[in-house]
C-alpha cells in the first residue's frame, strides 16, 4: 500500500506541478483572487452624501458639517422633506444621517451627556465601516475644540452608531480570511473531481483498476497528494494574507495549520465524492461549481448565517466553509481560544470521514 | 465444444452474456484459450470484442454466464485474475504528461514492484519490445508505433501468464504492425498466452486461432487454414478486369450466372466463388478475354466477407 501511494504522490505531482497552466492555478491563482477581493473592498470613500438632523442653534452640528464637507470625503445629501431621517436612507437620498440630540450637540455635552446618532448605509461594508471612521473623528475633534473637558476620551460623549442593513460590520479584515476558505475550497475541489475524471475520460482509469489494487489504495493515492498541494498552497495564502492586508494573525498558526488541514481534508473529500458522479472532466468542473456558489454563499463570507431565515441558515450549518470560516477568524481576529476552534475542527473532521465514507461506498472497480 | 483439462487451458468462457440495459453486447459466447495460444478475436467494431475482454480482465460485471480465467473465476477473487494477466486497452493506457521511465515505475508501484527490481525489469522488458529512445522523452511526443510498444511493456511488467491486447495495431504503420506482431510471437515462444483483438484480416494469419464475432455472438471460431477451407470448398477466381471494360454489363451478368456462387470487389480486382466446380471452364468462357484471370487461395478477408458481409453462415 505504501508503495501504490507514493507511486501516485509522484505521479500526480509530476503531473500537476509540471503543467504550466496547473502552476498558474495553484500558486498565482490564489494570489490574484486575495488581491482583487482584498483592495475591491478598501478603495478609499469619496462622495458621501451627508445629511443632518438639529436644532439651528446649535454651533457644534454647523461646524461638524463645514468640516465634514470640507474635508472632501463628504457632500450635501438632498433629501426630501420627510421628518424620518432612515426613511433618507431607505429611498437612497443620503449615505449617512447625524441625528443630534434635540436640544443640540452644545447643550447636550454642556449637560455632560450626549448621545449622537449615526445612520449608515451599509449595504457597501467597507464604505459604511469608513464613514463611520471619518464622520467620529470629526465630531469627537470639534466637540473637543468647544468643550475640551467634556469631549475627552472618558468624557459624557457616546456615539450612537446604527448601522443599516450590515449591523455585523463586516470589513476587509473580516472578508480576507473569508476569501481564503474560498480559494482554497475552489483549488481542492475542482482539482481533485478532476483529476479522477481526467483518468475515466482518457481512459487511464481501466489500466488503474486492471492492477490489483484495492478501492482505499485507489482513493488515498488519488486524494492525499491534494491534500498536500492544498497544505502547500495554505501557507502561501496565509502569508499574503498577513503581509499585504495586515490581517493580524493574534492567535496559533499551528492551529490554523491543523484546522487548515482539515478543512482541506473535507474539501479534497467533496471532490472525491463529486468525481464518483461524473464520467467527464466537464462534468466534474459543472459539479465542483454546483457545489461552490451555495458553499460560498452560505459560509458567513459575505453575509452571516445568524441574520438569515432559519431555512436558510441549514445550508450554512450543513456547510464545511462555515465552520472554517468561523474558526479561522476566531484565531486571526480574536486569537482564537483552542476549546472553541477544535470544536470546529472536530466537526469538520466528522465532514471529512462522513463524505469519504460516502465516496468511497460509491466507487466502483468495475467499469459499466 | 470438447472439454479440455483445466492444465492446458488459459481461458475458458462459458455462455458469457453480457447487457448494457436492454442492449446486449455479447450474447452466449463460449470458448477457450489453450496456454501459450496466440488467439486473434476478429470482427468490426461494435461487435463485442473489448466488452469480452473487459468481463476477462475483471473489469466488467457479466449479466449471466461463466469464466475462468488463469485457473480462477471473478468469485474467487479479482485479485487473482488481475495478478496473472496482462491488460492493454484499446485507449490510453500511457499518461501523455509522463515520460516513458515514470509511466512503468507508476505502473510497477501499483503492482508493487519497486527498486532495484522495477528498474531491472523496466530495462529487460524496453530492450525486449526494441525501445531505443531516452526513457526521459514524454509519451506524448513518440510516434504511435513506439507507443504501442511501450505500452505493451508496461502491460507485462508483472510477467501475467495471460496476455490481452485489444487492438494493439490499430492506428500505427505497417512497419510497426509488422514488428509488433514479431514481440506477439516472441511472446507466446516464451509460453504466454496472447489473447489479441484486431479488425486487420491480414494479421489474423498470425493468430494459432481465430474467433470471428458479430453483432455479440462468435459466428465461427478455427484456425486461419480450417476457416478458409471450412468456407470456400469450391474455386475461387481472382478476376482483374481491363481497364476499358471495369465498368461494364459483364459484372450482373456473370453474377447472374448459376454456377456463381458470389462476386465481390476485392481491391482493384474481384473475387468470384464458384457454385459448382464442374462447371468452371463454363464460367471462365463468360468472362472478357482481356481481363486476368487466375484461380487463388481465399485469404482471411475473402473469409471475412463471405461470413460476415455476405450473410454466409453454415
Ligand atoms: N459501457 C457501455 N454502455 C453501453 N453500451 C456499451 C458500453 N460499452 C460498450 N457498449 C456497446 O456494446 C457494443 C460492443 O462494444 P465493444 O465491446 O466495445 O465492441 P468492439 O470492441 O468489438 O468494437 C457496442 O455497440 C457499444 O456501443
Ligand atoms: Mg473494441
Amino acid at each position: 500500500m505504501k508503495v501504490t501511494l507514493l507511486g501516485f504522490m509522484k505521479k500526480e505531482f509530476a503531473q500537476l506541478l509540471r503543467d504550466k497552466r496547473m502552476r498558474i492555478i495553484l500558486f498565482i491563482m490564489p494570489v490574484i483572487q486575495l488581491m482583487l477581493f482584498g483592495f475591491a473592498l478598501s478603495n478609499e470613500v469619496k462622495n458621501i452624501r451627508l445629511a443632518a438632523v438639529f436644532p439651528l442653534s446649535d454651533r457644534i452640528s454647523h461646524e461638524v458639517l463645514s468640516k465634514a464637507f470640507g474635508s472632501g470625503w463628504f457632500k450635501p445629501a438632498r433629501t426630501t422633506s420627510t421628518r424620518d431621517p432612515s426613511e433618507w436612507i431607505r429611498a437612497d437620498q443620503a449615505d449617512v444621517v447625524l441625528v443630534a440630540p434635540p436640544e443640540g450637540i452644545t447643550q447636550a455635552l454642556q449637560r455632560g451627556n450626549a448621545r449622537i446618532q449615526l445612520l449608515i448605509d451599509a449595504k457597501n461594508v467597507v464604505r459604511a465601516q469608513q464613514i463611520e471612521g471619518y464622520l467620529t473623528a470629526i465630531l469627537q475633534t470639534t466637540a473637543l475644540d468647544f468643550i475640551p473637558v467634556a469631549a475627552a476620551p472618558q468624557g459624557g460623549v457616546v456615539f450612537e452608531t446604527r448601522v443599516l442593513y450590515n449591523p455585523e460590520l463586516i470589513t476587509s479584515y473580516f472578508m480576507v480570511p473569508g476569501v481564503m476558505s474560498m480559494i482554497l475550497c475552489v483549488i481542492t475541489v475542482i482539482m481533485t473531481s478532476m483529476a479522477i475524471a481526467r483518468e475515466r475520460e482518457v481512459g487511464t482509469f481501466e489500466m488503474l483498476i486492471a492492477a490489483p489494487i484495492s478501492i482505499r489504495e485507489i482513493l488515498l493515492g488519488k486524494t492525499v497528494p491534494y491534500i498536500a498541494l492544498g497544505m502547500l498552497d495554505a501557507p502561501v495564502i496565509i502569508l499574503f494574507a498577513t503581509a499585504v492586508f495586515g490581517v493580524p494573525l493574534r492567535g496559533s498558526l499551528l492551529l490554523l495549520l491543523l484546522l487548515t488541514f482539515v478543512f482541506v481534508c473535507t474539501t479534497v473529500a467533496v471532490g472525491t465524492l463529486i468525481s464518483t458522479i461524473s464520467k467527464t472532466q466537464q462534468q466534474a468542473m459543472l459539479g465542483g461549481f454546483i457545489f461552490l456558489l451555495p458553499a460560498v454563499l452560505f459560509s458567513g463570507l459575505m453575509f452571516p448565517i445568524e441574520n438569515m431565515p432559519i431555512y436558510m441558515r441549514v445550508f450554512g450549518y450543513c456547510n464545511p466553509l462555515y465552520y472554517y470560516n468561523s474558526a479561522v477568524r476566531n484565531i486571526m481576529l480574536k486569537g482564537g481560544d483552542p476549546s472553541a476552534v477544535l470544536v470546529n475542527v472536530l466537526i469538520l473532521a466528522a465532514f471529512a470521514a462522513g463524505l469519504i465514507w460516502i465516496s468511497a461506498k460509491r466507487f466502483r472497480l468495475t467499469l459499466g | 465444444m470438447v472439454s479440455e483439462p483445466n492444465a492446458v487451458i488459459a481461458v475458458d468462457i462459458r455462455k458469457l452474456t453480457v447487457k448494457f440495459g436492454e442492449f446486449t453486447a455479447v450474447d452466449q459466447v463460449s470458448l477457450s484459450v489453450r496456454k501459450g495460444e496466440i488467439f486473434g478475436f476478429l470482427g468490426a467494431n461494435g461487435a463485442g470484442k473489448t466488452t469480452t475482454i473487459r468481463v476477462l480482465c475483471g473489469l466488467l460485471v457479466p449479466t449471466s454466464g461463466h469464466v475462468r480465467v488463469a485457473g480462477y473465476a471473478p468469485e474467487d477473487g479479482l485479485e487473482k485474475i488481475k495478478t496473472r494477466v496482462g491488460y492493454m486497452s484499446q485507449r490510453f493506457t500511457l499518461y501523455d504528461d509522463l515520460t516513458v521511465a515514470e509511466n512503468l515505475k507508476f505502473s510497477g508501484s501499483l503492482r508493487g514492484i519497486v527498486g532495484r527490481k522495477l528498474e531491472q525489469r523496466i530495462e529487460e522488458l524496453l530492450e525486449f519490445v526494441g525501445f531505443s529512445r531516452a526513457t526521459g522523452a514524454f509519451v506524448k511526443d513518440l510516434p504511435g508505433g513506439i507507443k504501442q510498444q511501450v505500452s505493451l511493456a508496461a502491460s507485462i511488467l508483472h510477467d501475467p501468464e495471460i496476455v490481452f491486447l485489444d487492438e494493439p495495431t490499430s492506428g500505427v504503420t505497417p512497419g510497426a504492425r509488422e514488428r509488433f506482431w514479431k514481440l506477439i510471437r516472441e511472446l507466446a515462444g516464451k509460453g504466454k498466452t496472447v489473447f489479441v483483438t484486431t479488425h486487420y484480416m491480414d494479421e489474423a494469419e498470425h493468430c494459432e486461432r481465430i474467433a470471428l464475432m458479430k453483432d455479440g455472438k462468435i459466428i465461427a471460431l478455427d484456425s486461419p487454414g480450417g476457416l478458409k477451407a471450412s468456407t470456400f470448398r469450391t474455386p475461387l477466381l481472382e478476376i482483374l478486369p481491363s481497364r476499358k471494360m471495369a465498368e461494364g454489363s459483364w459484372l450482373p451478368q456473370l453474377r447472374a450466372h448459376p454456377a456463381v456462387e458470389s462476386i465481390e470487389p476485392y481491391g482493384m480486382r474481384y473475387h468470384l466463388v464458384i457454385s459448382d466446380p464442374a462447371r468452371l471452364g463454363e464460367v471462365k468462357a463468360q468472362i472478357p478475354p482481356s481481363f486476368e484471370i487466375s484461380q487463388t487461395a481465399p485469404s482471411l478477408e475473402d473469409v471475412f466477407i463471405r461470413l460476415v458481409e455476405a450473410g454466409f453462415i453454415k
